[in-house]
């Protein structure tokens, strides 16, 4: 199941916000659809960032995608460890394979994603 | 018919055995030796050096196979070199014995004309000999591009001859240029081991290629860890006590070991004495020919790089075929539609035909089908997922206009689609011809099935 303290976005990434910092990473729902993940391009420490555009690219063992940031911000730590490992992010999404850290500016940005429950049924639209 | 061909690379020496097939007397004048840049200086060394970097790679990764190698596994740039040497020797020899078997006689020397009719040779031992001809094939090749800002000295700043026989493997290497010649060596560097940045003033690598299928390589770039700058402006080099310097606007600052100067190549038609026979050259010094290759001056042809063309080997060959027929008595024309051609990066890039921006300038109506060799079994038997093939067919008439892939083995495979645009056949020839299973071959079935929506293994759309 999803976790309830994190924010959902539709293209299938999770924010979790702590004041400033913000860490992302893909959902569950994500992951499995993608199957065995082979490679991930993670973003550039510092690089600025907006929301809804593209901060990585994730490739499968089916398919290569773009990984869509939920929040505006500056990356302040990308996930070093999986470029030499990236199927934790199919082991654990939502815990040891966040994707990366970022300062955000506007935590109004928040407010425009989902909560578990509205994505649950998002995912659910989805897969009719 | 005494023909004398001046250059032996893969237009002269093909057009001099074809010309003595059909029952010339042939000539040939080489200043270096048979084969030219392709087998002496381009396409084979290379892709002997890549070789044996990529099974290097797949030593490296051999576990990933099941397969245990104990100890360090590294390099040897001396005998990798020496092979590359002997792979090279073994076709120069090759040349030399059909040539020979044809009696096609070969002056070892630089041929200059003196009139339309006379060419002298100076040869290798000093002496000179006047060659004198019916007809005449200009085939002079083309040199590695030179651009005053990066002077090559052949020990820190590299044209792709030098890059050819390096005694020792850079530390660091800086490509100029992240064009076919650039890219092919930035993988067979990165994985003997060299740190590796390239430099490009276009906004992608290879951006002749579909956008798609740049994109796709520059994420393979990006995994082996060898750095792109695209869209860079280069303010300065120099050499210092600590390596070459390179200067970005911007105020970015570059060190390596070595630079590779990969900028396009200059063509071989200077100092060949084409006034002295009046021979008309265009505006990039490239010898102007009409579709049967002839030039300006009756019964003298120029083929291949030279005529600043499409600089491919294949293509200098067919040219040569043609002129050699058009000389015994044919009435042969150059066609261009169908040439296909191959980059041998990591993974291969193969192209035939239009790109769909191409199709789409000439107005048009363009469909696109395409496929992921990661859909296929084959493609994971091999561990080779990444890639494409992007069929592009005229929307009307389902003919195939281009095909473009990016891929393992995209070399080989293009071929298919070659012969299918050859017989002015349609995506559905191909989608309804079987194709064995388990290959790579399957990915052009399915993309030609997918122009239809048809494709059977992708995911409801």
């Amino acid at each position: 199941m999803n976790p309830e303290d994190l924010k959902y976005h539709k293209e299938h990434t999770w924010v979790k916000a702590s004041g400033k910092k913000a860490t992302i990473g893909i959902t569950d729902y994500a992951q499995n659809a993608l199957g065995d993940i082979v490679y991930i391009d993670l973003p550039d420490v510092d690089a600025a960032v907006e929301a809804n555009s593209e901060i990585g690219e994730i490739e499968s063992t089916k398919a290569t995608s773009s990984i869509i940031s939920p929040v505006s911000g500056r990356v302040i730590e990308v996930n070093e460890e999986l470029s030499e490992s990236p199927e934790i992010i199919n082991e654990e999404p939502y815990g040891k394979g966040w994707i990366a850290v970022l300062e955000i500016e506007d935590k109004s940005e928040l407010d425009d994603l989902m909560d578990a429950s509205e994505y649950e049924k998002y995912v659910e639209e989805e897969k009719k | 018919m005494k023909l004398v061909i001046i250059g032996a690379g893969p237009g002269g020496y093909v057009a001099a055995i074809k010309a003595a097939q059909l029952g010339a007397q042939v000539t040939v004048i080489e200043d270096t030796e048979v084969g030219g840049t392709c087998l002496n200086r381009g396409c084979i060394p290379t892709k002997a050096l890549l070789a044996s970097t990529e099974l290097l790679h797949k030593v490296r990764h051999s576990e990933d196979f099941g397969i245990e190698v104990p100890g360090q596994i590294m390099p040897n740039l001396l005998k990798i070199m020496e092979r590359k040497n002997k792979v090279v020797s073994i076709q120069v020899k090759g040349i030399r014995a059909l040539f020979k078997s044809w009696g096609i006689n070969l002056i070892e020397g630089k041929g200059m004309f003196l009139s339309p009719e006379k060419i002298e040779v100076e040869k290798k031992d000093g002496s000179t000999e006047i060659v004198g001809a019916d007809k005449i094939i200009i085939a002079t090749g083309s040199r590695p591009g030179q651009l005053p800002m990066f002077p090559i000295d052949g020990e820190h700043i590299l044209s792709s001859d030098d890059a050819l026989n390096i005694k020792s493997i850079p530390k660091s290497l800086i490509i100029i240029g992240a064009g076919v010649i650039g890219c092919e060596f930035a993988f067979i560097f990165n994985e003997l081991g060299t740190d590796v940045t390239m430099l490009e003033i276009m906004q992608r690598a290879i951006s002749t290629e579909d956008p798609e299928i740049s994109e796709t390589l520059e994420r393979e770039l990006k995994k082996k860890k060898i750095k792109l700058f695209t869209g860079v402006k280069i303010l300065k080099v120099s050499g210092q006590h600590d390596g070459i310097h390179v200067q970005l606007e911007g105020n970015r600052d570059l060190i390596a070991e070595k630079l590779l100067v990969s900028v396009g190549r200059t063509l071989n038609s200077d100092r060949i004495g084409l006034e002295a026979a009046g021979i008309q050259k265009g505006s990039k010094g490239e010898i102007v020919v009409n579709e049967k290759m002839e030039t300006n001056i009756k019964g003298i042809y120029a083929i291949g790089d030279v005529t600043g063309n499409l600089m491919y080997a294949h293509v200098a060959s067919k040219q040569g075929k043609i002129v050699a027929e058009n000389i015994m008595g044919k009435n042969e024309k150059m066609d261009y539609s169908v040439v296909p051609y191959a980059i041998f990066t990591s993974p291969e890039i193969a192209s035939v035909g239009l790109k769909e921006n191409q199709a789409l300038e000439k107005g048009l109506k363009v469909k696109n089908g395409s496929f992921q060799f990661r859909a296929l079994g084959k493609a994971h038997v091999l561990g080779e997922i990444t890639g494409f093939v992007k069929i592009v067919s005229d929307e009307t008439t389902d003919r195939i206009l281009g095909v473009h892939i990016i891929g393992a083995h995209a070399s080989d495979l293009i071929h298919e689609a070659a012969l299918a645009m050859k017989a002015g056949l349609k995506t559905k020839d191909i989608s309804q011809t079987i194709h064995a299973h388990p290959t790579l071959s399957e990915a052009l079935m399915e993309s030609a099935e997918d122009m239809h929506g048809e494709a059977i293994h992708v995911p409801k759309k």
